[in-house]
């Protein structure tokens, strides 16, 4: 471990120790992350396994199975290319997060851009990871703080709220996204233009949810990793 | 139905579905705490841990509001807890929504039917727990790797150090684009949404930069919300 140290010296200090830092922070997000998700996992899972063996209601393993292989022939996909599409944005500790808490696309990532935004951190640097962590951490525990009380409130509250003030819920969603885009794009006006294009083409197509994303995806980082090649032979 | 609302809302899957929330909230500040640390480590102030921390909360605010607008009109069919435990955890609520009927489906009844008994409620929560189980093993697994990849990309030179910042960039515009345009299909207010929300947030954090006013960049995308929100409503109402 001394030498180790002394050697980083040697390299630069300042530089080296920084990488040593986020190699720590990264290991414990290892850790703690796996140590969550899996714990996660088994308590999640006792409860159907509860309900079947130990109340006696088990409906049979071939209807689980019926069920379960249609359900995973919709999800089955996306429970590998989300994390894989959103890895280099969240980063470790980001993605250990947004997968425990959920709702990735429409909180998450988010919260992250947002917070990356206000201290002008880029997504894909050690400061950049560091933000969007607290940014999703934060966001989370918001959530929690909003779904609990309302699911224990029970359904009263929204019954509550005149009819043609719902009719506006439906519009939160892409107000959220115009606002991120938005963000996104003062910065690289030109990724923009192409994500916005590709996307609404792809999203005139009848092709399955999962594809559009990926094909917007592939598709948008091609193209702009093809210009900033351009603009640097021109330069 | 009754009996199955009565199981749906019993006691033991209350307890289940307190302590995944536990694990969520625990992970969450624990995380909070590990990133604090790490980002006065690499030179973070903290005026700007504290900042990120209150930006991420306020942009959390709409899209929580979203969340549990879906997630309630789930809770006559699965009951308060396990609605709490699928939303809570993972819950995408429309996915959500689909896996309940194909379970209730394939015990051949359906969601608040009359004869969807204890038997179907359990189906129902054995395709919920077991779908959403698949994000969680998948980045159980595979974290470390991708992690490993990342860094050999990123560690080779300052070239690949450069492209690793296109992609991300990148990519997160891709997602938004793809999102965005997404909800832009669906209609002509969607369409009047996102263009207004997107000017606000150009003109807010314009104004940020350019005076340094820092309270208004963390609201920036809280009063983008709002603003398109306001205008939509003018073309629904």
């Amino acid at each position: 471990m001394a030498i180790n140290e002394e050697d980083i010296i040697n390299e630069g200090y300042s530089r080296s120790s920084h990488d040593l830092a986020m190699e720590k922070f990264h290991n414990k997000a290892h850790f703690w992350g796996r140590f969550t998700l899996w714990s996660a996992i088994i308590l999640t899972l006792l409860v159907p396994v509860y309900l079947s063996f130990i109340l006696g209601y088990h409906p049979g393993w071939n209807i689980i199975l019926t069920a379960f292989i249609v359900y995973a022939g919709i999800v089955a996909v996306v429970w590998i290319l989300e994390p894989m599409m959103y890895f280099p944005i969240l980063g470790v500790s980001g993605t250990y997060i947004s997968f425990l808490t959920g709702n990735v696309g429409n909180m998450c990532l988010p919260s992250a851009a947002a917070a990356q935004n206000a201290i002008g951190a880029e997504p894909g640097t050690k400061k950049g990871e560091i933000t969007a962590t607290l940014g999703i951490g934060a966001a989370s525990l918001v959530n929690k703080m909003f779904l609990i009380p309302i699911i224990l409130g029970g359904s009263v509250l929204i019954s509550v709220i005149p009819e043609n003030i719902q009719q506006i819920f439906p519009l939160i969603l892409p107000a959220i996204f115009g606002g991120v885009l938005a963000q996104f794009a003062i910065k690289k006006p030109i990724y923009g233009v192409i994500a916005l294009t590709i996307g609404l083409i792809v999203n005139l197509t009848p092709l399955v949810v999962y594809i559009k994303m990926l094909l917007c995806l592939v598709l948008t980082v091609t193209i702009c990793i093809l210009i900033e090649k351009k603009k640097e032979a021109k330069a | 139905m009754e009996q199955a609302m009565e199981l749906a809302n019993s006691s033991i899957v209350w307890i289940f579905a307190v302590l995944v929330l536990f694990i969520v909230i625990f992970q969450a500040i624990k995380f909070i705490a590990l990133a604090t640390k790490a980002g006065k480590e690499i030179g973070m102030t903290t005026v700007e841990v504290k900042s990120a921390l209150k930006t991420g909360s306020i942009a959390a605010i709409g899209p929580s509001f979203a969340i549990v607008i879906v997630a309630i009109s789930l809770i006559p069919f699965l009951g308060d807890p396990l609605t709490l435990l699928r939303i809570g955890v993972i819950g995408s609520a429309p996915i959500e929504s689909v896996g309940a009927s194909l379970g209730a489906n394939a015990y051949g009844t359906e969601l608040g039917s009359s004869d969807f008994n204890v038997q179907a409620f359990t189906t129902v929560v054995w395709t919920l727990c077991l779908g959403g189980v698949g994000w969680l093993v998948f980045t159980a697994l595979a974290t470390r790797s991708m992690s490993k990849v990342e860094k050999k990309v990123t560690n080779k030179n300052n070239k690949s150090k450069k492209i690793m910042t296109i992609v991300t960039t990148a990519a997160m515009v891709a997602a938004f684009g793809n999102l965005a345009s997404a909800e832009m299909v669906k209609g002509f207010e969607y369409i009047l949404v996102v263009i207004t929300a997107s000017l606000t947030m150009i003109i807010l954090t314009t104004l940020s930069n350019k005076h340094k006013i820092n309270w208004l960049r963390e609201w920036s995308l809280g009063i983008s919300i709002l603003a398109s929100l306001f205008v939509g409503s003018l073309a629904i109402l």
